[in-house]
């Protein structure tokens, strides 16, 4: 069954789709992360035009997160004096990335900014994860019994953000920190958030948990909320801007990421946490390196169209 | 406002070409009477392109048929060119590319060259030559080179022919004629078709001289939804960006009831 998207331009597979939105959905339901950073390279390589990709893919994304977010707040896990701080950062991240996307697409080279961003950031994240959790693995294995926390915190870069001026108390998180380091890392989030179609929850929640100090749940919680109003001012941005957000793709993408999301709760609970990691590190890896070979090997098509305005057209 | 340019500007096109300066003028012609079979073609959502089948009459029997494609608009693109830059691809220079026609397809039943020679190809712009001939370049960024006109010309084939919008078929099963008289083909719209005003003009040619020439108009257009999400989407950026946000949040929250758990943590 084909269906035309009316932005992309384009009439494509509906169960193609459907199949990568619950695909992406089992995934995060596995591994607990939020996705979109799979989401867009996935869509890139069925042929939607990355810009498009990455503005749907934030409102699909604003979708995913606000049930999560609305659950969160309703249990309090939400800290929403440091929330808004994160947020004031996002925003003005989310601006300068749609700003971003805009001067990139018009000199013919956001698809390859945004590739280089993604195998720097992928790449990291995936070997991280791998290494990681295959430490967590051989350590279970010998010691038999070890499930406590595997990154070590690291008290001194809290410490040293704590000591910069702007210090403020939050009081959810039982937290007195500078308000310096949540607005940067909102910052950085935003701008990626915009350029990638990513939530950034990956990068987020251990950054709050690492280095900010924050409680687990709060982080989540706290996270999720973020991620909704970070989203939803770069969809917005998206649909002004660069005209590029394909509603009807994202609904679709959003069904089918909600059902898989079910799907991969359920299998979770099945499967260790160290396992699950290392599958999803693979994930990661391979698409690092599909990426970069596309960034390095000599492309079939040397000419290309260069958007003129809007998405497909 | 555009219709109405489009049509003074096919009103202009047509008092250019009848007048008696032009050597071979297609409207001073003698009719090739044509039909299709449908003149509106709606893109809905589950629209994949479609296919219009044409007939026509061949004023003189026996007289070679050349049948021609093109969309009413031409357009002004955007061409990237990449170029490597230590050991990564990415784009080097950018051409504005004008006078190229967006959607360019010919039948006939033999070779062009066999049926009309270079100079009628040139002023009726039949065939890639004449397209080539007429496309202009403009330097956006980058450093030209000499061989950058055949590179984007050669690179736009591809892309306009991989979405199945240029293509030239010379073959008789492709365009069929029965008794020399009576002539049948289709023309496939691929998806990539977007709305607009598209021309199917007949040529009927003896000795490589003009003798018929007819035209037949198909119009594509996005109806329903597909037409409001993109009408809204490019004409009330705003309230299209709102709106989505809105219907995002609300999914989300409808969901998350549905499966009360909610959300992907």
């Amino acid at each position: 069954m084909e269906i035309y998207l009316p932005i992309a331009g384009m009439s494509i597979n509906f169960f193609l789709v459907i199949g990568i939105g619950g695909l992406v959905g089992f995934l995060s339901g596995l591994f607990g992360v939020g996705g979109g950073f799979l989401l867009t390279p996935l869509m890139m390589m069925i042929g939607i035009p990355p810009a498009v990709a990455a503005a749907s893919d934030s409102c699909q994304i604003v979708a995913a997160a606000s049930s999560g977010a609305f659950a969160h707040w309703r249990l309090g896990n939400v800290d929403f004096k440091l929330g808004l701080v994160i947020l004031l950062g996002g925003i003005t991240g989310g601006t300068i990335g749609v700003q971003l996307v805009k001067v990139l697409r018009a000199i013919g080279n956001f698809e390859f900014v945004m590739k280089v961003v993604y195998v720097i950031m992928l790449g990291l994240v995936g070997s991280a994860m791998f290494v990681e959790s295959l430490r967590t693995i051989r350590r279970s294995r010998g010691a038999g019994f070890d499930s406590a926390a595997v990154a070590p915190s690291q008290p001194r870069l809290a410490q040293l953000f704590a000591r910069l001026p702007l210090r403020m108390h939050f009081a959810r998180s039982g937290l007195e920190t500078s308000a310096i380091f949540p607005f940067s890392i909102g910052t950085i989030v935003g701008i990626m958030a915009a350029l990638l179609g990513v939530g950034g929850g990956f990068i987020m929640v251990p950054a709050m948990i690492y280095i900010i100090g924050m409680p687990t749940i709060v982080a989540i919680g706290t996270d999720l909320f973020q991620i909704v109003i970070t989203s939803a001012n770069v969809t917005l941005q998206q649909a002004i801007v660069n005209r590029t957000v394909d509603l009807l793709l994202a609904l679709i993408l959003l069904a089918g990421s909600t059902i898989g999301a079910q799907f991969g709760a359920l299998a979770g609970k099945r499967l260790k946490g160290e396992q699950i990691r290392i599958l999803l590190a693979i994930i990661v890896l391979s698409l690092t390196v599909k990426l970069f070979l596309d960034l390095v090997l000599t492309p079939a098509d040397l000419v290309s169209l260069a958007p003129a305005k809007g998405g497909g057209h | 406002m555009r219709r109405l340019a489009t049509v003074l500007a096919w009103a202009g096109l047509w008092l250019a070409t009848a007048g008696p300066a032009v050597a071979v003028s297609p409207a001073a012609k003698e009719k090739v009477l044509t039909a299709a079979s449908k003149n509106l073609i709606e893109i809905g959502l589950s629209y994949r392109g479609d296919q219009v089948t044409f007939f026509g009459v061949n004023p003189v029997p026996g007289a070679d048929l050349v049948v021609r494609l093109t969309a009413a608009k031409e357009e002004d693109i955007k061409l990237s060119v990449k170029g490597r830059v230590g050991p990564f691809w990415m784009t080097v220079k950018q051409y504005e590319v004008s006078g190229v026609p967006f959607m360019y397809k010919i039948h006939a039943a033999k070779p062009l060259e066999e049926i009309i020679p270079p100079e009628t190809a040139r002023e009726l712009e039949l065939g890639y030559e004449a397209i080539r001939q007429k496309m202009k370049l403009h330097l956006l960024r980058g450093e030209a080179a000499a061989d950058d006109a055949d590179k984007v010309f050669q690179g736009l084939l591809k892309i306009k022919e991989e979405a199945n919008l240029y293509n030239i078929v010379t073959d008789p099963r492709r365009l069929e004629v029965k008794e020399g008289k009576l002539f049948k083909h289709y023309f496939r719209f691929p998806p990539a078709a977007t709305e607009g005003t598209y021309q199917v003009e007949s040529f009927a040619f003896v000795n490589g001289e003009l003798v018929g020439y007819g035209r037949d108009l198909i119009e594509i257009r996005k109806v329903g939804l597909e037409h409001l999400l993109t009408y809204t989407s490019q004409n009330h950026p705003v309230f299209f960006g709102i709106f989505s946000v809105l219907v995002a949040m609300g999914a989300g929250l409808g969901v998350g009831f549905i499966f009360k758990k909610g959300g992907h943590h």
